[in-house]
């Protein structure tokens, strides 16, 4: 295919390498991206050559830091009880990004996305490989509005995660989950900011009958948000270890 | 889930060398790289949200970030990203014998060989761009070849590359 600048598969794919390794001049990532949008073929090899770039970096060796590194970096991060209690949940959500990474994830769905850590893209391609049977993925909606994401992973040691994007509200809501046989069970709660964006995971009782949602509801009992997931993915949990990172 | 402190202790802990270790094998600096891994932490505390569980796994995703922040540094202090030296090494280091790394995964051991097997100028290449963050028209400066044959030895390089892994799943930690 051909997009609107012209730019061709096949000259997409002479430089398919250089996006992937990152380092396409500026002035070619425009119209690279515009076609990578367009077009899924293009995208699922960029994203093959992006894996194949993260493992190269594989070779190169850990070395350890210097003594006292762990507790600077805790110091910039702020180590003050006061302050890392503002943290927990950022950290709750790093760490249940690890527990899904020991966990083996692979979120199937959506589609290019360009972010940046540090100045330059980093890619998001579609999967092109089948997504991981445990992980059960579904939007949160709320009045007709998409309010953010929820995952659920029913393998070994299950867990659910959110990530809330509410315009409009704010302040505690309870997070109760759903399953086929018509049971529900609290969660948890956890705090939206003034914005209406917030999270939260954490591990839920395994049980015999498959998750089939979520709800989050305000601290006055009403409904605020509902995810549900596609009947066909949903599986029992398995009563295992917990996963480690 | 564990309080805060705990699991922020436990965290870096975990992925401290992996992050250090991308960092000094860019820049070389202890110094430097150890406030790029810092930076890292720092970067990996603010933006949990942009975890990509279908990029690989946390692994992978500090190893990224830390890459970023190395390229980024390089570029800031250096005129030139690699001395000649430094390039040598690192081109030895990544296809050095697998025996070395024991306890290295066996996709990581075959992406090892891989690298081993490309012609030199192609391996050359693909560690200046991959590695160093090189743009192909650096890594044709650095060569003193024409720009074209730059761009096809990183694109030969990491075709061959991404064939080897091709049947085999990167290893998720």
């Amino acid at each position: 295919m051909t997009d609107d600048r012209g730019l061709s598969c096949a000259q997409l794919q002479e430089i398919s390498a250089e996006i992937a390794l990152g380092v396409l001049p500026a002035d070619e990532q425009a119209a690279a991206m515009a076609h990578l949008e367009r077009c899924p073929a293009c995208g699922a090899r960029v994203h093959e050559l992006a894996l194949t770039a993260d493992a190269l970096l594989e070779l190169v060796p850990d070395s350890e830091p210097p003594t006292g590194f762990e507790g600077r970096v805790l110091e910039r991060l702020g180590s003050t009880p006061a302050r890392r209690a503002t943290h927990r949940e950022r950290w709750r959500r790093v760490a249940l990004a690890t527990a899904a990474a020991a966990a083996g994830l692979a979120l199937g769905g959506g589609g290019w996305v360009l972010g940046s850590l540090s100045g330059r893209p980093v890619l998001a391609a579609p999967i092109t490989s089948p997504a991981q049977p445990h992980v059960l993925t579904a939007q949160l909606t709320g009045g007709g509005h998409p309010m953010g994401q929820a995952f659920a992973y029913t393998g070994t040691s299950p867990w659910m995660y959110l990530s809330v994007d509410a315009d409009g509200h704010s302040g505690t809501v309870q997070c109760r989950l759903q399953r086929a046989d018509g049971s529900t069970v609290v969660l948890g709660a956890f705090t939206l900011d003034g914005d209406g964006y917030g999270h939260w995971g954490g591990p839920y009782p395994a049980g015999a009958a498959p998750v089939t949602g979520v709800r989050l509801l305000a601290a006055n009992g009403s409904p605020l948000a509902t995810a549900t997931f596609v009947a066909s993915q949903a599986l029992p949990e398995h009563r295992q270890q917990p996963a480690v990172w | 889930m564990a309080g805060d402190p705990e699991i922020a202790a436990a965290f870096v802990r975990r992925f401290q060398s992996r992050v250090f270790g991308v960092a000094i094998g860019v820049v070389g600096d202890a110094q430097l790289a150890e406030d790029i891994a810092q930076q890292t932490f720092e970067q990996a505390y603010r933006h949990a949200q942009v975890y990509d569980p279908r990029r690989g796994s946390v692994r992978t995703w500090l190893s990224a970030i830390a890459h970023n922040q190395a390229i980024d540094a390089l570029r800031a202090h250096k005129a030139t990203p690699v001395a000649p030296a430094d390039l040598e090494d690192m081109v030895e280091t990544v296809t050095d014998t697998p025996e070395r790394y024991a306890l290295t995964a066996e996709a990581a051991v075959e992406l090892r060989r891989a690298v081993a097997a490309l012609p030199r100028d192609q391996a050359r290449a693909v560690v200046m761009a991959g590695i160093y963050g090189m743009t192909a028209q650096q890594v044709a400066d650095f060569e003193k070849v024409p720009l074209g044959t730059a761009k096809t030895r990183i694109r030969a390089a990491t075709g061959k590359l991404r064939a080897s892994l091709a049947t085999r799943q990167v290893d998720h930690d």
